[in-house]
């Protein structure tokens, strides 16, 4: 349904998005992941038609959208990344206006009004200014304001950055029900792989501009399958026991964090003897031992060399 | 449109205090600078040395009273002297039956005007009293005013365009002021939401909503300009209805030429929109920034002050000094349509072309 053709976004000489390729197809929810700065934000501005791209295309249904940007913009509700509501107005009192802006029908407007404070979960709450309220509900107002028109593709901009998690399940779950319920399309931008891999089918992985992976959650998760990851705890780290670990023969990388060790090591490769001997040689004790399943996150290191909250 | 404007009177509501502050300073300043306008009265002592002094001291009292420019007070001789050594009064009158005694620290304009005011009075005095001969003075006196008010002469002084010479009215052009001034902030910080919005992304989102960028604008401009007129309309309206202050013939024109004022003003706000980047900004630099415009436009001076060729030039530029033109053309001059066309073009000229730049402004910002 929307494509990206060779994207790219260029401001005063630095790369801000650089030739992205992707594609939305009805009733998909998508996730784009990627660090701070990786360009999430300027991608999405591109496609809602809000920013011109210096090259490539944003295409619907194999048409241009940008000459022409309002068909695009009639199916679209988007949720920018800051919250733009009037704080001096109710929540209630907001949603009436960007109902009324959206040309939504006076006689379904106060039906539809209430059906989305329903659905972030403030009906309560709706007669107090947007000011008073957490940052997680004015989030949720921000949701809301975007799903009174009722838009075939919902584009999120990172909507659970910096909130309680009350409300952050609150949101997932709204997105969630809204794509699988209601057969909304759903672009997911976050920096939070979790948020991504319980949302979203497929995947793109965005860092510098670039996409430097895609697929369905398995397909990704596969990229790791010649490694295992191994999470050990220590009765205490020095300089000279991560030496040692890294040392080992296999062993590709050694995180430390306080007293663990996370360790990825080449698939099947026996270096559990050779682990405890460097840590024992050291008068250390391996308190803790565990596999881990791989997650999207060390895709992301992987792929980068980089966690994604770096 | 109408959403837009809604919603901003919903916000405006909601703290309401800036532009009723506003308001009720136009009225409040009018009253505290006429109120300094009254109190140059002038006030001379008199006494007098006669044995009946007491006599003689509240015969001329009411007489000399009888005009406003001088306020002549009953004082202890020697108090009187002290006064005028110390420079608390410019003269002091020392009355006898049927003349006075000038008594003055030295021999200014001031002490000149008292002295003719005093002398008329005498005079008339002596002459009443000449023509009334044996009979009573105050039958004369009630005969003379009577004869006066109906004369068969009546004198008066035209202007070459055939109307009464007026009086310049200062307290008149000071409120004119006042009230334009104080609603050119009120019409800034109202601009000032177009910043806010975009700043909030209440903009974009209106973008990608369908309403159209002219109605966007128009939204903001016109709730803006209802706003400021608003103000100025209540503010006139109470001095005009309410205090009794006579804003001239023709109160209709008088809010026309506000209107085209406010509407200037909007466009002059977006033009400063133009340049700054939020709201915060705009909040610190038009409030600045327009304190001055009267200043250079010569409203708190009598017409014809400022000769400054720049100075003058900057205040043109300005819609405030075209509108107190034309409204004192309109209060004091009695000024027809005719006569307040230039101003008024050059208002709408300043709003068309401040209106243009700055939306040009605003929208190469956004790109
Ligand atoms: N308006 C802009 N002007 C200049 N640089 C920008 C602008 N918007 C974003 N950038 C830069 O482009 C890069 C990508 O930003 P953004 O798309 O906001 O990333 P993300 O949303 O993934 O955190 C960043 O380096 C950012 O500094
Ligand atoms: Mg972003």
């Amino acid at each position: 349904m929307i494509e990206t053709v060779k994207l790219s976004k260029i401001f005063k000489g630095k790369k801000a998005v650089d030739e992205i390729d992707l594609y939305i197809d009805e009733g998909e929810s998508i996730g784009l992941l990627g660090p701070n700065g990786a360009g999430k934000s300027t991608t999405i501005s591109m496609i809602s038609t809000l920013l011109k791209p210096t090259s490539g295309d944003v295409k619907l249904n194999g048409k241009s959208t940008i000459k022409n940007p309002g068909e695009i913009r009639r199916i679209l509700g988007v949720v920018p990344q800051e919250i733009a509501l009037y704080e001096e107005l109710t929540a209630y009192e907001n949603l009436k206006f960007f109902g009324e802006i959206y040309h939504v029908k006076k006689n379904i407007l106060e039906q539809r009004t209430q059906e989305v404070l329903e659905m972030v979960g403030l009906k309560k709450r709706q007669k107090e200014l947007v000011k008073t309220f957490s940052g997680g509900m004015k989030r949720r107002v921000n949701i809301a304001a975007a799903l009174l028109h009722q838009p075939k593709v919902l584009i999120l901009d990172e909507p659970t950055v910096g909130i309680d998690p009350q409300s952050r399940n609150h949101i997932l779950e709204t997105v969630r029900k809204l794509n699988e319920e209601y057969g909304t399309t759903v672009l997911y931008t976050s920096h939070y792989m979790e948020e991504v891999e319980q949302l979203c089918k497929r995947v793109y992985i965005m860092d510098h501009g670039k996409v430097v992976a895609a697929g369905s959650k398995e397909e990704l998760l596969s990229i790791l399958s010649s490694e295992d990851m191994i999470q050990v705890t220590l009765s205490e780290t020095s300089e000279r026991v991560v030496e040692k670990v890294k040392a080992i023969n296999n062993i590709r990388r050694v995180d430390v964090t306080d007293k663990s060790l996370r360790i990825i090591s080449k698939k099947g490769s026996s270096i559990l003897s050779d682990l405890v001997h460097a840590v024992e040689s050291e008068a250390i004790h391996l308190t803790n031992f565990q596999m881990e399943k791989p997650s999207l996150e060390d895709v992301f290191l992987h792929i980068t060399g980089r966690t994604l909250r770096d | 449109m109408f959403p837009l404007m809604k919603a901003q009177f919903k916000k405006d509501i909601r703290s309401p205090w800036l532009v009723i502050l506003l308001t009720i300073g136009s009225i409040l300043f009018t009253f505290i600078f006429t109120d300094l306008h009254e109190q140059t009265e002038t006030t001379v002592p008199i006494f007098s040395s006669e044995p009946n002094s007491r006599e003689v001291e509240e015969k001329w009292e009411p007489l000399l009273n009888a005009n406003q420019d001088y306020d002549f007070v009953i004082t202890d001789e020697l108090e009187a002297q002290t006064d005028v050594e110390d420079g608390k009064s410019e003269a002091a009158i020392r009355l006898s039956e049927s003349d006075y005694q000038i008594i003055a620290a030295s021999n200014t304009q001031a002490v000149q005007l008292v002295e003719d005011y005093v002398h008329s009075v005498f005079t008339k005095e002596a002459q009443l009293q000449a023509a009334s001969g044996t009979g009573n003075v105050d039958t004369t006196r009630e005969k003379v005013n009577g004869y006066l008010e109906e004369a068969p002469f009546q004198m008066q002084t035209e202007s070459i365009e055939g109307g009464e010479v007026p009086e310049y009215n200062m307290q008149l052009q000071l409120l004119f002021g006042f009230t334009l001034f104080l609603a050119m902030f009120t019409i800034g910080f109202k601009v000032n939401a177009v910043t806010s919005d975009k700043v909030s992304g209440v903009w974009d989102r209106m973008i990608l909503s369908p309403v159209s960028k002219t109605g966007m604008y128009a939204g903001h401009l016109f709730y803006s300009f209802m706003i400021g007129f608003m103000q100025i309309v209540i503010v006139l309206a109470i001095f005009n209805y309410v205090m009794d202050y006579d804003l001239g013939h023709n109160f209709g024109m008088i809010l026309t030429v506000a209107a085209v004022f406010t509407l200037s003003m909007v466009s002059l706000a977006m033009l400063f929109t133009g340049f700054i980047k939020t709201p915060e900004q705009f909040n610190m630099i038009f409030p600045s920034v327009m304190p001055i415009v009267p200043v250079i436009s010569g409203v708190y001076m009598p017409p014809g002050l400022i000769s400054h060729p720049v100075l003058s030039f900057v205040a043109d530029l300005f819609p405030l000094v075209h509108a107190i033109e034309a409204l004192m053309d309109i209060a004091i001059f009695d000024a027809g349509w005719l006569e307040i066309t230039m101003p008024l073009v050059l208002m709408l000229l300043i709003g068309v072309i401040c209106m243009g730049v700055g939306v040009n402004l605003i929208e190469r910002r956004t790109k």
